[in-house]
């Protein structure tokens, strides 16, 4: 009990530290972007691992604003095969718009070892636009991703962004591609209820926490809150739905200074 | 059904001893509304009036509450129940049936062993009488309890304002010298037949406001008030001193709502409606009529309220409401009902099963124009001499989710709305969210809701509780609070953004021994000081505070232990330290009426951002939260003995000693000489 209430105090004192991340990662259909031990969502650049989870083959689109500016618009695509043996998967990110704009290629293989433990393994080749030199560049980037399940109702995540510190030299500057690091748990407090939380590190940012819960209200329905720390506490809330093979996904998240980011996501799964 | 009547006997057959004991001498009604006050106002640093909030609770301690026949508006009198409680008691009665014994709380989702040991003195279980029979006068006459109460605060060490001559050839000296002596005293009487018929008068001197001569002929603030419940088709009618509080606050609420506290899931305000004004607050209240009538599913109120307010008065205009209700000074006594307030207003209400949607609307009038002295923080405050404020509240509950709000407008076109919900998906974990938006030109005269600052407007921000019992015995609570403002405030020269968490962790050991810990932190901003740029400098300051209590019984003593320290940071990365603990000591004797409380504190609070405010037990109708800082201690003594069957008397007395050297304490006319304060308090209840 005294690990339990040591753990709640590190985590609220983790909260006051300060941090930002600043990347073209799409945000995961997770709340407050906890994915990282999110069992049941294999988000594309979010934690590999979790690809393995994946029972049916699917494929999702993804479009992310920042602030109601549609220059900062994120858009995604990912696709996941499944086998018996392994899971592979497709993602492609673009960032931008046509003076500025990144990209992430993604390959990636995840496999669930006895329904304990998942690992995974990305490929992303990051591209870039440089006006000065009016060409792209660009950097192969490693992901990784380890998921395992504690007990039937817990479960710990932890996956690495870019864990080399890559980054893209031109002949004028150096563009700087973010290395992540992130530890996450989720509890089911019940089939319907769970509870998940999630550390992040920058590699030369400061540390980001978010908490959130998902409750599926209804079969159709889940509602999401959550909240993460960072320079400013950030509330999120959204909305998942799903009918048949069908989902869809609506995440808002509100920055006290900057404004609203959403997120709207759709998904396919194919039969088996 | 019969299996969960089954279980109800067993848990009755295990648990009745406990709840039995609960019951004992420590565990008295008004030691637990202390509790639940101390739990909402830890927090807070505002004055928040506890004489009406004992006077609702104590009043159902004499008229419990029917479960069997209760309704939402009846428990949500009852703070420390959280909205999903009551709407779970609400469905369990509704699928079950009437409750056969209070022991059968046991069963209902989401109430524990510490939320039944708090109901037990408010509420009842039974068939009920009829609530409407008529009411003769030789039962009011017969059955009717009437109650007198006296009250005497003293200072014992003379402040600076009692030194100053009344009448000197320095026009600054005599405007500044108290009029009066510095004795407290009120009389306070009350009358209630049940609850059907409530009648009071209260007559109030502050300390050093003058009690007879050229300024005042006697008490300096009188107030009446008869309330009438349920009588034909009026549910409620008021005359004399009463208050309306409709929806979420943001048109009309004039006391204290739910703010931020250890109650993470309480944000809603509560007791909405017309009742009786008994406190001695001289502003937030109306003076005049209303009556509420019940039409079907509607419900209809209107009140009107003609009254005098302070305010200093030039040419036809005010700067500004003066509402401490203080008229110690010439200065503070030439402001006494200059100007008059009238307002009318209303409420519809309609309630269905499941949803509730109501309209608010005020209008104020004031003689005189207010006009306060522009500056940039006040630019958007009200201006004129007459405002209409409306605003549409709605409750709804769908599946497990509870939604609630109200969105309001003011004349000038400005809104404010809130809105949110809660839900508990499972019994022991409930959450809840909610978001405001006040626009900053958004200023009405009598609201109160769910904010940062006192202030209802120029605000926006998310706010998410949670509170989980995963394990026996285990309780943990939860907030953050985002929130930004649009326009400087006073004191923050620029918008600014802030937030606030809260993190507690309650532990019943036994039933005699529960303890909490609580973790706080704050970042707001506030005006760098010592800056010299033209521009404004702001700076996020930082408060880290952590709490541990321990309560604890044994035999007829009861023991509480509090520990706390806090860190604060103005902006520059220093970290200033403030430090706290104390010992509460309290004794029931067994076979004379008489109850002994004690405390010894300590506190040594570098800065004055480092401060600290503590609860103390104090005489019946007070609550004292006093504020220190700096090195020194602070101990006291209260007791309470019941004469008879008909008088009571409560004494206390208080010291703070100063250690750090200071020569002098406070400031201006509230200056002592010296480094000790000692207080006493005095108060007598007849009861006939």
């Amino acid at each position: 009990m005294r690990k339990s209430i040591a753990f709640f105090f590190c985590l609220f004192f983790v909260c006051t530290l300060s941090s930002q991340i600043t990347n073209i990662i799409p945000t995961s259909t997770s709340i407050a972007q906890t994915s990282v031990a999110d069992s049941h969502n294999w988000s594309a650049f979010n934690n590999p691992a979790m690809l393995g989870n994946v029972q049916q083959s699917e494929v999702g689109i993804q479009l992310d604003n920042r602030y109601l500016i549609k220059e900062l618009n994120t858009k995604s695509l990912q696709f996941a095969y499944t086998t018996n043996f392994v899971n592979a998967g497709l993602s492609f990110t673009h960032f931008g718009y046509s003076l500025y704009h990144e990209m992430i290629y993604g390959l990636s293989f995840a496999r669930n070892f006895s329904n304990i433990f998942s690992m995974g393994v990305q490929f992303n080749y990051y591209s870039s636009y440089f006006i000065s030199s009016n060409s792209y560049r660009g950097a192969l980037l490693p992901q990784i991703g380890l998921s395992v399940k504690l007990n039937p109702n817990f479960s710990i995540g932890f996956q690495s962004f870019n864990p080399f510190q890559t980054n893209i030299q031109t002949e004028y500057t150096i563009k700087r591609i973010s290395s992540i690091f992130s530890l996450g748990t989720e509890y089911f407090f019940s089939p319907d209820f769970l509870w998940r939380t999630q550390m992040d590190k920058e590699i030369s940012s400061n540390y980001r926490f978010a908490t959130a819960f998902d409750y599926q209200m209804i079969e159709q329905m889940k509602i999401k809150l959550g909240i993460y720390g960072s320079d400013y506490l950030v509330p999120c809330l959204g909305v998942g739905f799903k009918n048949g093979r069908m989902g869809a996904d609506l995440n808002c998240e509100l920055h006290p200074l900057l404004g609203l980011n959403t997120m709207v996501a759709l998904k396919y799964e194919f039969g088996k | 059904m019969h299996k969960f009547k089954f279980i109800f006997v067993l848990l009755y057959c295990v648990f009745s001893p406990l709840i039995l004991r609960a019951q004992d001498a420590v565990n008295t009604a008004e030691q637990l509304i202390a509790d639940i006050f101390e739990q909402y106002t830890a927090e807070s640093e505002d004055a928040i009036d506890y004489e009406t909030f004992y006077d609702e609770l104590i009043n159902y301690v004499q008229n419990p509450v029917n479960i069997n026949k209760t309704s939402r508006e009846e428990l949500e009198h009852f703070p420390f129940l959280s909205d999903i409680q009551i709407e779970n008691i609400l469905s369990y009665v509704y699928r079950f049936g009437s409750l056969k014994t209070i022991y059968e709380l046991q069963l209902i989702d989401g109430l524990d062993m510490t939320d039944i040991r708090r109901m037990l003195p408010f509420v009842s279980v039974g068939e009920g009488s009829d609530e409407k029979q008529k009411i003769y006068f030789q039962d009011l006459v017969k059955y009717g309890k009437n109650e007198l109460f006296l009250r005497l605060d003293k200072g014992l060490e003379t402040k600076e304002g009692y030194k100053l001559p009344l009448e000197t050839e320095n026009e600054e000296s005599t405007q500044a010298a108290y009029l009066g002596n510095a004795l407290y005293h009120s009389l306070k009487y009350r009358f209630h037949y049940k609850d059907r018929v409530l009648f009071g008068l209260t007559a109030e001197k502050d300390a050093g406001e003058q009690f007879w001569g050229t300024s005042n002929k006697g008490y300096d603030f009188y107030s009446a008030h008869v309330q009438l419940n349920r009588f034909g088709k009026f549910e409620t009618i008021v005359l004399g001193d009463f208050r309306a509080n409709f929806g979420q606050g943001l048109v009309l609420r004039p006391e204290f709502g739910m703010g931020k506290s250890s109650y993470v899931l309480n944000v809603t305000p509560r007791n909405s409606g017309l009742k009786k004004y008994s406190s001695t607050d001289e502003y937030n209240f109306f003076r005049g009529a209303g009556a509420t009538v019940r039409l079907g599913e509607f419900n209809l109120s209107a009140f009107y309220s003609n009254k005098m307010i302070d305010g200093d008065t030039l040419n036809g205009s005010f700067s500004g409401i003066y509402k401490s209700g203080l008229h110690r000074t010439a200065s503070e006594f030439n402001k006494k009902h200059t100007v008059n307030q009238q307002v009318i207003g209303g409420n519809v209400t309609f309630t269905h099963l499941n949803y509730q949607l109501g309209f608010t609307a005020v209008h104020t009038i004031l003689n005189d124009i207010l006009q306060p002295e522009k500056s940039v923080y006040n630019y958007f405050y009200f201006e004129g001499k007459e405002q209409t404020t409306a605003g549409l509240n709605y409750r709804l509950r769908w599946h497990k989710l509870n939604f609630f709000g109200e969105t309001a407008m003011t004349g000038n076109g400005s809104l404010a709305t809130l809105n949110g919900f809660s839900f508990s998906p499972l019994s022991k974990v409930s959450i809840v969210a909610l978001h405001r938006y006040f626009s900053p030109e958004y200023e009405t005269f009598y609201a109160t809701a769910f904010s940062e600052s006192s202030r209802i407007n120029n605000e926006s921000g998310f706010y998410l509780g949670a509170e989980v019992r995963p394990f026996a015995r285990w309780k943990f609570s939860a907030y953050a609070d985002s929130y930004k403002s649009f326009w400087p405030k006073f004191g923050v020269d620029a918008p600014d953004v802030g937030m606030d968490y809260l993190f507690q962790a309650d532990f019943s050991l036994k039933r005699n021994i529960n303890m909490f810990w609580r973790f706080r932190f704050e970042e707001k901003p506030e005006n760098k000081s010592g800056s010299e740029n033209t521009m404004p400098e702001v700076v996020p300051t930082r408060r880290t505070s952590l709490r541990y209590q321990l309560l604890y019984y044994f035999g007829d003593f009861s023991f509480k232990n509090l520990i706390e320290g806090n860190l604060f940071d103005k902006g520059d990365a220093v970290w200033t330290y403030g430090l706290m603990a104390y010992q509460d000591i309290s004794y029931r004797f067994s076979k004379i009426p008489l109850k002994l409380d004690f405390r010894y504190q300590f506190f040594d609070a570098t800065d004055y951002e480092n401060r600290f405010y503590s609860y103390e037990k104090d005489v019946l109708y007070a609550f004292s939260i006093p504020m220190y800082y700096g090195l020194g201690s602070r101990y006291y003594l209260n007791v309470q003995y019941e004469i008879n069957k008909h008088f009571s008397i409560w004494f206390k007395i208080a010291q703070t000693t100063y250690a750090d050297d200071r020569e002098s304490l406070s400031s201006g006319n509230e200056e002592i000489s010296g480094n000790k304060k000692t207080d006493v308090r005095f108060l007598l209840k007849w009861e006939f």
